[in-house]
C-alpha cells in the first residue's frame, strides 16, 4: 500500500494545524471574492428573480412551444455537477482508493451546494413559485395530494432524498474532524464546534460504529445517485417530444453527470489548493488520477453521444431527422454543438499524456472546457427539441432573455458564495483520513502502512 | 468513583500490546485515537459486533413499505384517472418506494449510530485533546486503589510517553 | 374480515384497469370536417369571446404568446398560380391517453367522468410539464396577468374564470355549456340530447365543419360522422387516443369533383 500513497510524510501535528489554519486565517482576497459573489447573488439573481415573480414568467424568453428553457438546462447542469462529489466519494470509499482521502470532503460539499443551486432553479422556473408547497408531500386540507405518476414527482422525492443523504454523508464523515477543530479554536468557534462535534472523543467503539455506518451510507449513496440522474432524465424521456423522448437518456445523463462532476472537482481543486495553500495535501498525483477518470468518462460520453445521433439518423423518421438537423446544422445551435464536441470529445484526449495530467494550467483549461461543453449539451437538449415539436405550424426559435441569462450567471455566484463560506466554516480537508493516508505509526515496521 | 489512567503512546503497536495485556489482567480498557484503527484492534483484541446493519435493514424495509403505502394510499384517496393509466400503477410505486427506502434507511442508520456510539453527549468526559492530534491514548478503568502503581508501570513499560491520572465526572 | 379483503381485491382490480372512466355516461367528441373548413377563423373569435381569453396584441403575437385555444393551421402548397391552401383547425384533442396528464405533479390536469381532459386553474403551479408533453401544442400559459381595458371588462363571460399569471390553460370543449346542459337534463331525468350542447366554435362555424356530440351514443351525429371513410385523427401513431376526429379533405386534380 505504501506505493499508493498520494501525499508525502507530514507529521500528524501539522495536519491539524494546517486544516485549522485554512479555517481561521483569512486573507483580504477571500473577503473580496466573498463580497463579489454575495453582490452577484443579490444583483444577478435576487433582483431579476423578484422582478420575474412580480411581473410573471413573461419576462423570460419562453414562448408557446418552447416552454422549457435555460432554467431547466441549469437545473440539470447543477444536478450533474452534484453527481461526482458524493458518488465518487462513496465509490472510492468502498473500493478503498487512497487518493480519495484528501479531496472527498470538498467534493461532497460541492455536491450539496450544487443540489441546493439546482433545487432553487425548480422554483425559479415555476409559474407560481409562491405555491411551491403544493408539490411537497404532506397531508393537507386542500383536497388534493400528489400525482405520483408524474416524473416531476419522482424528481421531488429523488432530489430531496439525495440532498438529505448527501448532507448526512458530508456531516457524518466530518464529525471526528469537527472534534479536532473544537480542541484547537477559541471563542464563538469553540462553542459552535462543541455542539457540532457531538462530544466525539475517538474511542475505539465510536470509530467502530462510525466506519460501519459510513460504509452503509456509501452503499446507499451509489444507487441513489444513479437513480437521481436517471429520474431527472425521465423528465424528458417520458414525454413524446422528438429529441427528448430517447431511451438512452438515463445512462447518458448519468454518465454526463459523472463526467461534468469530475471536471467540476478538478476545477475546484485547482482553486482550492491555491487559495488555501494546501498543495501538500492535494498533490499532482490527485490530478493524475482525476485526469485518467476524465479520459474514461469522456470516451463513454462520446460513445453514447454517437449512439444517440446514430440511432436517430438511422431510424430516419421525419420528426427525429428534423430535430437532429436543427441541433447539428442550424446556426447558432450548430456552433454550440460542434464546440461541445470539441471540448468534450477532442480536448480531453490530451489527458492521455501524463505531463498534461500533472500540470495545472492545461488541467484547468480542459476541465473548464468540459463544463462549458456539458452546459451546452443540456441547453441544446432543451432549446433544440421543444421549438421543433410535431406541428410545423407552431415552430418557433427560443432565445433566452436578459433575465434568464442574469439568473444563470447568478447561480454561479450563489455556488461560489456557498463554497467560500464552507471553506471557512468546515474542515475542507479530512484530517483523520489524511492521517490514515500518511500512515499509522508503528514502532516495528509490520503489516499495512 | 475511582480516577482512570490514560496512557499516551506515540506508536500504535506499543499501545495495542499494552491494551491486550491489561485487558487480560481484567481491566476495562478503551482506546482513544485520532484515526480509525479497525484492522489493528481487530487483530489484537478480536472483532467487535456490527449491530448497525440491523438498523439499516429495518430502515430500508420500513421505507420500502412506506413508499408503497404512501403512493397507493394517495392514489386511492383521490381517484383521479390521468393519462389513461391505471390508478394503481406499478412503476411509479416502485420508483417512489425505492427512494423512500434509501431515505429512511439512511435515517435509521444515523439513529443506529447515535444509539450505539452514545452520541451526542455533551457532558464532560475523560478526554485529552492530544488524542485527536498525534497520540494514541489507552484508557484504563476499574483499577483498585492499590493497583495504580502496577498499571502505570505496565503502561510505561510498553512505551507510554506520558501517563495521566484523570477524574471521572 | 374476508369481505374487507374481497372489497380491497375488487377495488384493486378496478384501479388496475386502464381507462375505466369509459364506464361513465358520456364521451364528448368533436368531428372536424376539413373539407368544409374555409379558414374564416370565426371559431377562433367565438372562442375568445366565450372563454374570456386575453388579447395579447401585436407584441404578444410576435413573441408567440398568442392565446388561441383553437387555431387554424394554414399550409400552403405549390407556387403561384398553382397554389393550394390547406386549413386544419386544431384545438385541445381531449386525448383519452393524454400525455399531459401524467406530467402534472399536482393533479391540475386530469380526466373527468365525461372523458374530458380538464385543467383546474386553481391547482396549477406552472411547471410547464403538461405543455411540454403535449404533442398538439394546444396549451397556453398566462405569462402575465392580462387585464382587459375598460370597458371591455364588462363583456367577460361570468361562467368562466378569469385566469391569473402563472397558470396553464387550454380548450375545455366549453365545459360551462356542458355543465348547464347536463344539469338541465338531470332535472328532467333524461340524457343530454344530441345537438343540445354546442361549444362556441361549433355554434359559430358558418359552414358547419364542426360537430359536437357524444361518442357513447351510437345514433348521435358525431358517431355517424366518425364512421366515415374519411375519418382520421392527428398523430394517431403517438397513441394519445384523441377525442377530436377529422374528416379528410378530398383534393382532386381539378378535373373530377369530390366523392
Amino acid at each position: 500500500m505504501g506505493s499508493d500513497r498520494t501525499i508525502e510524510q507530514i507529521p500528524y501535528e501539522d495536519v491539524n494545524a494546517d486544516v485549522v489554519r485554512t479555517m481561521t486565517e483569512t486573507g483580504r482576497l477571500y473577503y473580496i471574492f466573498l463580497f463579489l459573489s454575495m453582490a452577484g447573488v443579490v444583483v444577478l439573481w435576487g433582483l431579476p428573480w423578484a422582478y420575474q415573480i412580480y411581473t410573471g414568467q413573461g419576462v423570460t424568453g419562453l414562448q408557446t412551444p418552447a416552454f422549457w428553457g435555460i432554467y431547466l438546462a441549469n437545473f440539470i447542469f447543477w444536478i450533474g455537477i452534484s453527481h461526482s462529489g458524493t458518488l465518487l466519494s462513496a465509490i472510492l470509499f468502498i473500493t478503498q482508493t487512497p487518493w480519495r482521502r484528501s479531496i472527498y470532503r470538498s467534493a461532497e460539499a460541492m455536491t450539496f451546494f450544487s443540489v441546493m443551486t439546482a433545487s432553487i432553479f425548480v422554483f425559479v422556473h415555476m409559474g407560481r413559485p409562491w405555491n411551491f408547497y403544493w408539490t411537497v408531500p404532506y397531508p393537507n386540507q386542500r383536497g388534493l395530494w400528489l400525482n405520483f405518476m408524474s416524473p416531476l414527482m419522482f424528481d421531488v422525492f429523488a432530489i430531496s432524498t439525495y440532498a438529505t443523504s448527501s448532507m448526512i454523508f458530508l456531516y457524518f464523515g466530518s464529525i471526528p474532524d469537527l472534534a479536532a477543530v473544537r480542541d484547537r479554536v477559541k471563542g464563538w468557534r469553540k462553542e459552535v464546534y462543541t455542539v457540532l462535534s457531538l462530544g466525539w472523543r475517538g474511542t475505539d467503539a465510536e470509530w467502530h460504529w462510525l466506519t460501519k455506518a459510513y460504509t452503509f451510507f456509501a452503499v446507499f449513496i451509489i444507487p441513489l445517485a444513479v437513480s437521481v440522474h436517471s429520474i431527472v432524465s425521465w423528465d424528458f424521456a417520458l414525454s413524446k417530444v422528438p429529441g427528448l423522448s430517447k431511451t438512452i437518456f438515463a445512462p447518458y445523463f448519468v454518465v454526463g453527470a459523472i463526467y461534468s462532476g469530475s471536471a467540476g472537482i478538478v476545477t475546484l481543486m485547482i482553486f482550492l489548493r491555491r487559495g488555501l495553500k494546501i498543495e501538500k495535501y492535494i498533490t499532482k498525483t490527485h490530478f493524475d488520477k482525476l485526469g485518467m477518470l476524465l479520459v474514461v468518462m469522456s470516451l463513454i460520453w462520446s460513445y453514447i453521444n454517437v449512439v444517440e445521433v446514430f440511432t436517430g439518423w438511422y431510424a430516419d423518421t421525419s420528426f427525429e431527422t428534423e430535430s437532429l438537423r436543427y441541433r447539428m446544422f442550424t446556426p447558432p445551435f450548430s456552433y454550440m454543438y460542434w464546440l461541445m464536441i470539441f471540448t468534450n470529445t477532442v480536448m480531453p484526449l490530451f489527458l492521455i499524456f501524463r505531463k498534461v495530467r500533472r500540470s495545472m494550467a492545461p488541467a484547468l483549461i480542459i476541465s473548464l472546457g468540459i463544463n462549458v461543453g456539458m452546459w451546452i449539451e443540456r441547453y441544446l437538449i432543451i432549446a433544440t427539441s421543444l421549438p421543433r415539436k410535431f406541428h410545423p405550424y407552431m415552430w418557433n426559435d427560443y432565445i433566452p432573455s436578459l433575465v434568464e441569462i442574469s439568473i444563470t450567471l447568478g447561480s454561479f455566484c450563489f455556488f461560489t458564495m456557498m463554497f467560500l463560506m464552507f471553506v471557512k466554516l468546515w474542515p475542507s480537508v479530512s484530517i483523520y483520513e489524511v492521517k490514515e493516508d500518511i500512515g499509522i505509526p508503528f514502532r516495528t515496521k509490520k503489516g499495512h502502512h | 468513583m475511582n480516577p482512570v489512567l490514560l496512557g499516551l503512546y506515540k506508536y500504535v503497536d506499543d499501545m495495542i500490546d499494552a491494551a491486550g495485556r491489561l485487558r487480560d489482567s481484567g481491566y476495562e480498557v478503551s482506546i482513544l485515537s485520532p484515526i480509525p484503527l479497525g484492522h489493528e484492534i481487530e487483530e489484537a483484541l478480536g472483532e467487535p459486533k456490527n449491530h448497525i446493519r440491523y438498523f439499516t435493514f429495518a430502515g430500508a424495509i420500513c421505507g420500502f413499505f412506506f413508499g408503497i403505502i404512501f403512493t397507493l394510499g394517495t392514489a386511492a384517496m383521490y381517484v383521479l384517472p390521468r393519462g389513461g393509466r391505471p390508478i394503481f400503477s406499478a412503476t411509479p410505486t416502485l420508483l417512489i418506494s425505492y427512494e423512500t427506502s434509501i431515505l429512511i434507511g439512511v435515517f435509521f442508520t444515523l439513529i443506529g449510530f447515535f444509539l450505539m456510539a452514545r452520541l451526542p453527549y455533551y457532558k464532560k468526559r475523560v478526554y485529552d485533546p492530544e488524542v485527536n492530534v498525534d497520540s494514541f491514548g489507552l484508557l484504563v478503568d476499574g483499577i483498585r486503589e492499590d493497583k495504580y502503581g502496577e498499571v502505570e508501570r505496565v503502561l510505561k513499560e510498553h512505551g507510554a510517553k506520558e501517563v495521566k491520572r484523570l477524574e471521572k465526572e | 374480515m374476508s369481505s374487507i379483503f374481497k372489497r380491497i381485491k375488487d377495488k384493486l382490480a378496478d384501479y388496475r384497469r386502464p381507462g375505466y372512466y369509459k364506464e361513465f355516461d358520456y364521451h364528448w367528441a368533436i368531428v372536424v370536417d376539413i373539407d368544409r373548413c374555409n379558414g374564416c377563423e370565426a371559431c377562433v373569435v367565438a372562442c375568445y369571446a366565450e372563454n374570456n381569453i386575453p388579447v395579447v396584441g401585436k407584441k404578444g403575437c410576435d413573441d408567440a404568446r398568442i392565446f388561441n385555444w383553437i387555431r387554424i393551421e394554414k399550409y400552403i402548397e405549390g407556387e403561384y398560380p398553382d397554389v393550394r391552401v390547406k386549413f386544419i383547425p386544431i384545438m385541445c384533442q381531449q386525448c383519452d391517453r393524454a400525455p399531459c396528464e401524467i406530467g402534472c405533479p399536482v393533479y391540475a390536469t386530469y380526466h373527468n367522468q365525461d372523458g374530458l381532459n380538464v385543467q383546474v386553474y386553481n391547482r396549477c403551479v406552472g411547471t410547464f410539464t403538461c405543455a411540454t408533453y403535449c404533442p398538439y401544442d394546444v396549451r397556453r400559459f398566462n405569462w402575465f396577468t392580462y387585464k382587459p381595458d375598460k370597458p371591455l371588462d364588462e363583456q367577460l363571460n361570468p361562467d368562466v374564470t378569469v385566469r391569473e399569471m402563472g397558470v396553464m390553460e387550454k380548450c375545455t370543449f366549453c365545459i360551462q355549456r356542458i355543465r348547464y346542459a347536463k344539469d338541465a337534463a338531470k332535472d328532467e331525468e333524461r340524457r343530454v340530447r344530441d345537438g343540445e350542447i354546442k361549444p362556441a366554435c361549433v355554434q359559430s362555424c358558418p359552414t358547419g365543419a364542426l360537430t359536437f356530440g357524444d361518442l357513447k351514443d351510437p345514433n348521435s351525429e358525431v358517431s355517424r360522422l366518425a364512421r366515415s371513410r374519411r375519418r382520421y385523427r392527428v398523430f394517431e401513431e403517438l397513441n394519445a387516443d384523441p377525442s377530436v376526429i377529422y374528416l379528410k379533405r378530398v383534393m382532386g386534380n381539378g378535373k373530377r369533383s369530390h366523392d
